[in-house]
């Protein structure tokens, strides 16, 4: 004899997110930044941006604070970073 | 399909990583039919979502979750609540469920439900025996684990976890309260049960067994509040404190009210800056200014959450540290129940 088992899990529903176009070149680009409000991620992520300011004449465009690592981007933050930016540099862990 | 005899279904589900490292209770048709309809949900029905993880959690999944767990059919608008509460967007889930904090999901049952499923809310309130407890619990962690992308190693990346990540659910001890019950605080009425949920990544028993006045036994609480090795320093805290035994009565008999506890725990809960700075919890070395200046912990007498619960004899309480009410916040869900 055998018994039916039943699968308690659920996978992530399935979104459609593309991956941006990558740039053709990398001087002159606008960089928007994410901070998540960990300690020194701001002052890591701008140092990140002067690295690239140097070596290809990139400017940070737009810093975005999130209300705390828990929380995502909020729409308008992300509409503001679409306009203004080229690309986004985000993500600080422990 | 698994072999039917109940030692090899366990071990199917074991086989699977469906489970919490504990055995479960298989579930059977009948079974998760049940589990929905004591909550009277549909099988399609949605609890909740995760934005961030592109999660859904549907109705008949946290049946089934409840089912391994062993819970009662009656027991699911409780574990139903939860879940809801664990995706309403004050709860922030994806901080508490994944830091490497590692932290229990705390349950805090209030209303006519409590007494109805027998939960305990007495002697050993936060321990082993009383099945609603541990399995109410157990059916929201698996559903985290299970629904809720939240796996060890993976989504949830606790350093060492702690043992309430099995199950911490406890009742309020309504029939003594000092003042009102946490869910009537929080702005819903006596005769409507409620679950509030709360993350922590510790509990920490406080003892004093002398005091016989709020104060010193709450200094005992402030300091527990405001350790150096608190997550949070950044003055935006919520924490739970769970009054017990002589405790309890020491407070009842001085008239003190929520507040006044409250305010004294926001005034007490406090470091100086320059022991922030030798403990390496704030950059930089300590000038003689920081040795006059405090910093303190909490900004709000609500994020201070109070209830009684556990035996009535001997001076333990408790306090849940949370992890700051920018990050995640307690959230109190009605619970939905059959008439």
């Amino acid at each position: 004899m055998s018994s039916p088992l039943f699968d308690p899990t659920a996978g992530p529903v399935g979104r459609e997110a593309p991956i941006a176009p990558r740039p053709a070149r990398l001087d002159g680009l606008r960089i928007g930044l994410v901070e998540n409000t960990k300690f020194n991620s701001d002052k890591l992520l701008l140092r990140l941006a002067d690295r690239l300011g140097r070596r290809h004449g990139m400017t940070v465009s737009r810093m975005v604070r999130k209300r705390s690592p828990s929380h995502e981007v909020d729409e308008a933050a992300i509409d503001a970073l679409r306009k203004q930016s080229d690309f986004v540099v985000s993500g600080i862990g422990d | 399909m698994a072999d039917s005899d109940p030692a090899s279904l366990i071990e199917a589900y074991f086989e699977r990583g469906w489970t919490d490292g504990l055995p479960v209770v298989p579930p059977t048709e009948k079974s998760v039919a049940e589990m929905l309809a004591g909550a009277g949900l549909r099988r399609d029905e949605i609890l909740g979502e995760i934005p961030g993880r592109n999660t859904v959690v549907v109705a008949e999944k946290v049946a089934i979750n409840a089912a391994l767990a062993g819970c009662r059919p009656e027991y699911m608008p409780v574990v139903a609540a939860a879940i809801r509460g664990l995706c309403h967007p004050d709860f922030a889930y994806h901080g508490p469920a994944s830091s490497t904090g590692g932290s229990a999901m705390v349950l805090i049952v209030n209303g006519p439900i409590a007494q109805r499923l027998k939960l305990n809310s007495g002697n050993n309130a936060f321990g082993q025996g009383w099945r609603p407890n541990g399995t109410i619990g157990r059916a929201v962690r698996l559903t985290m684990m299970n629904v809720m992308q939240t796996r060890p190693g993976l989504l949830d990346r606790a350093v060492l976890g702690n043992p309430g990540k099995y199950s911490f659910c406890f009742a309020e001890n309504e029939d003594e309260h000092l003042w009102e019950p946490l869910h009537v605080s929080r702005g819903l009425n006596a005769a409507q049960s409620a679950v509030t949920v709360y993350a922590s990544n510790s509990l920490y028993q406080v003892y004093n067994q002398l005091a016989a006045e709020p104060e010193p036994l709450l200094l005992c609480f402030a300091d527990a509040l405001s350790n150096l090795g608190l997550p949070n320093i950044k003055g935006f805290n919520q924490a739970l404190l769970v009054v017990a035994g002589e405790h309890a009565e020491i407070l009842q008999q001085s008239g003190w009210s929520r507040r006044q506890v409250q305010d004294f725990l926001i005034e007490h809960a406090r470091r100086r800056v320059a022991d922030l700075k030798r403990a390496a919890r704030l950059p930089g070395e300590p000038t003689a200014a920081d040795e006059t200046t405090w910093r303190y912990f909490f900004e709000k007498p609500g994020d201070i959450l109070i209830v009684r619960a556990g035996g009535r004899a001997g001076a333990w309480s408790a306090c849940l540290p949370g992890w700051g009410n920018k990050w995640t916040r307690a959230v109190t869900t009605p619970i939905g129940e059959i008439p």
